[in-house]
């Protein structure tokens, strides 16, 4: 697998994972805005609700993929390194927060009135990993 | 409204391609692809060095047997 992903980067697996979580968190920040225009906290005149739910859940499906392809990245090519403690335990309850923001969102299971809650978790989650890896490979 | 829906598509592409031409653009010339190439090319500019060199001597030691 370290192989196959340094194949792939062609020996940048450092600034591939960097590129794929900063566009992550840049669609993150749309899907804010696109939520609060979903939700009538943000009124636009040129968008309406119903297509911004829409778009929120295409660019969201976006976003997950990104982030589980750099998630499998990470942990196969870096494993968990104890100098990147913050970094890894924030990676791994996005992927398990997303998972379950997806579940509630497919199935609903009763839980549809933290979805937002669920959302704002994700959108934090996804700051704090940047943040820690990726802001600081940038800085 | 597939309009407007089409509009937050492409706006999202758009922002795709801002991030990766701003996050690209701040590695600098530091990226292994990058390096790699430069170390080819210096490479080949002293590997090239070496053959004149080579055949610099080779004809001196041509011309000192005449």
């Amino acid at each position: 697998m370290e192989d196959a992903v340094e194949t792939l980067t062609r020996g940048n697996v450092a600034e591939v994972k960097v590129v794929l979580a900063s566009v992550a968190l840049a669609l993150a920040v749309y899907q804010l805005v696109m939520i609060a225009v979903g939700y009538g906290k943000l009124r636009v005149p040129f968008l309406a609700t119903p297509p911004a739910f829409q778009a929120h859940r295409a660019v969201g499906d976006m976003i997950a993929l990104l982030l589980l392809c750099t998630g499998v990245m990470c942990v196969s090519y870096y494993g968990f390194e104890d100098d990147k403690l913050v970094h890894a335990v924030a990676g791994s309850a996005l992927l398990g927060v997303l998972a379950l923001k997806i579940s509630v969102v497919r199935r609903d299971f009763g839980l549809g009135r933290f979805l937002p809650v669920l959302g704002i978790t994700v959108f934090t989650l996804l700051a704090v990993t940047w943040a820690t890896s990726a802001g600081a490979f940038l800085a | 409204m597939s309009r407007q829906l089409l509009g937050s598509l492409i706006a999202a592409v758009l922002i795709v391609i801002i991030a990766i031409a701003v996050v690209t653009a701040s590695f600098g010339p530091t990226s292994a692809a990058e390096q790699e190439v430069r170390e080819e090319r210096l490479e080949e500019r002293l590997d090239a060095e070496e053959e004149r060199r080579e055949a610099a001597e080779e004809r001196r030691e041509e011309r000192r047997e005449r």
